[in-house]
């Protein structure tokens, strides 16, 4: 196995046309993931999958492309879900569960119903296929991916005071439903126009993994933001090459490449830290001297 | 006029009043402490003041304007009941500082020269200058306090709002952070406090307000301790409830 056949297999359009897809969306992905992570909402992009699953089936249902079905549903999901956070006793998991049963049931139900007419092809959308965009694919993600990064990156400092403490940036007065309401529909528009390169239930690996990955070297939000979105552009490139080398689906290559990034960094920065115990980077905290006398060793 | 003026403020909890009729007001630089048993409803009263919790009934108003229709929150400086700064993602002294800053920020525009001089300066105020660029899971409990407090001094508020600020911190950090508020006082920056103890915080206070199940029982001279605690020197001694006392119990002297 040489690099020149590596090369090589980027001289077929539809191995171009896979990584350009995969690179958008390792870039992209991360910079909506970091501010889940923060909310501790690191898997509502999978819930969001979940109901996708629906919205790919109404595609096949009324035979429109699943791409805007899908983010019709999605989107009209993620409202309904910050509006029962926000106005309701149901608490987020809650609003997760249903979002996961209904979803997976929604999607299995109309699909069989629609496969009497001999379109539906559930698989491509659940592990992603890549291979088989055309052009107009690719370019739906590449402009969707752009401006999902470009409003994570501009509002940024906006999103990370509702995403740490909601109470505090009620307090200072920002638009706290609405830039909520913002952050979940990014999640809806990410989690839809991704589907066809990861699939559904591989979206939410690269929405999160990347971060967490990150996460265990960095200090400040900032670099974390960036240096994941540097992560899931070079673990979604990684895999796009595997796959093709072991001429198996990129989705899962993508995410088992991740998964093994994560597992590698995490017992990196153990390591790390159990050297550098002695070395902080700051005092550590000083305590009140103790108040008690204590009993003289007999 | 006061910088708030809360009128028979009524809070409930499914169906059960918490805080019942409160008359509250704050004038310009002046310090209130509120303060109550656990349960009192303090708590809940501030967080009324704050806009996070409904009211039930009365009015509140926030620097003349009904608080409904008040948007110029960055007079308000807030900090909330202890919670830690630490979040899912690493965040830096400095970036949960900057937080303060956003409600002089137009949405979407990068910070000015005067936002990141308003965190240095917050950041200095407390101590933590050095600090700046530590993750604040690192930071000890009450250097993350005092990092909350940072935030809130960096919207350079004329109305600070504190919910039990110094729960949890140590004694020098008291009264570290009693200096701090105390320069804002002083700069004509009015306080409302929330505490059940006394404290460093407490002495430079101008008034306090005493809650009991949802009523105000005291509205004047903030109360002094009495008997032996007023001696600054007194000893406490709780003796348990075995009979043993303090000094069985670590082996004698």
């Amino acid at each position: 196995m040489n690099l020149e056949q590596v090369f090589g297999y980027f001289e077929y359009e539809f191995m171009q046309r896979a990584l350009i897809s995969a690179l958008v969306v390792g870039l992209c992905a991360p910079s909506v993931g970091v501010f889940l992570v923060q909310k501790r909402l690191a898997l509502i992009g999978d819930g969001l999958g979940h109901i996708a699953l629906t919205g790919v089936a109404i595609g096949f249902l009324t035979g429109t492309a699943p791409l805007w079905t899908t983010l019709a549903v999605t989107v009209a999901a993620s409202i309904v879900m910050e509006l029962l956070r926000s106005h309701s006793k149901t608490s987020g998991d809650v609003a997760l569960a249903m979002m996961f049963y209904g979803g997976i049931a929604g999607g299995v139900y109309l699909t069989g119903i629609a496969s009497d007419k001999g379109v539906a092809n559930l698989q491509q959308y659940l592990f992603g296929s890549l291979l088989t965009a055309g052009w107009s694919e690719v370019w739906t993600i590449v402009i969707g991916g752009a401006v999902v990064a470009v409003l994570m990156l501009v509002l940024r400092p906006w999103l990370t005071a509702i995403c740490a403490d909601e109470q505090y940036a009620r307090v200072s007065g920002l638009p706290v439903g609405a830039l909520n309401l913002l952050l979940l529909v990014t999640t809806a528009v990410t989690v839809s126009v991704s589907m066809r390169a990861v699939g559904l239930l591989l979206v939410s690996a690269l929405l999160v993994i990347p971060v967490v990955t990150v996460q265990q070297f960095t200090r400040s939000f900032k670099a974390t933001m960036f240096a994941a979105m540097g992560a899931g552009l070079l673990i979604a490139g990684t895999g796009v090459l595997a796959s093709a080398v072991k001429d198996v689906p990129p989705g899962s290559t993508i995410v088992l490449i991740g998964v093994a990034a994560f597992v590698a960094t995490a017992l990196a920065a153990a390591a790390v830290r159990r050297l550098r115990r002695t070395r902080r980077g700051h005092l550590p905290p000083e305590g009140e001297p103790l108040e008690v006398e204590l009993p003289a060793k007999a | 006029m006061p910088v708030l003026n809360v009128h028979g403020a009524t809070v409930s909890y499914g169906g059960r009043a918490v805080v019942r009729g409160v008359d509250l007001a704050v004038a310009p630089g002046e310090a209130v402490a509120l303060m109550g048993a656990n349960g009192s409803g303090k708590s809940t009263l501030i967080k009324a003041v704050a806009g996070l919790v409904p009211l039930a009934g009365g009015t509140i108003e926030l620097f003349g304007t009904a608080q409904k229709r008040f948007r110029d929150w960055k007079r308000v400086g807030y900090v909330p009941q202890r919670t830690g700064a630490a979040s899912g993602v690493p965040s830096t002294a400095a970036e949960v500082v900057s937080q303060g800053r956003l409600a002089h920020r137009l949405l979407g525009m990068p910070s000015r020269r005067a936002d990141r001089d308003a965190v240095a300066r917050s950041l200095d105020e407390v101590g933590l200058a050095d600090h700046a660029h530590c993750s604040v899971d690192t930071l000890s409990g009450g250097q993350q306090q005092r990092v909350l407090i940072a935030r809130a001094l960096a919207t350079d508020p004329e109305l600070l709002i504190m919910d039990e600020p110094t729960v949890g911190v140590d004694a020098e950090t008291q009264a570290a952070l009693a200096a701090v508020v105390a320069d804002r006082i002083d700069a004509g920056c009015a306080v409302l406090l929330v505490t059940h103890e006394l404290g460093p915080l407490t002495d430079r206070l101008d008034r306090a307000v005493v809650l009991a199940d949802g009523r105000v029982v005291h509205d004047g001279e903030p109360p002094r301790p009495v008997g032996e605690h007023a001696d600054p020197g007194h000893q406490h001694s709780h003796p348990h409830s075995n009979g043993q006392t303090a000094e069985d119990f670590w082996g004698g002297k």
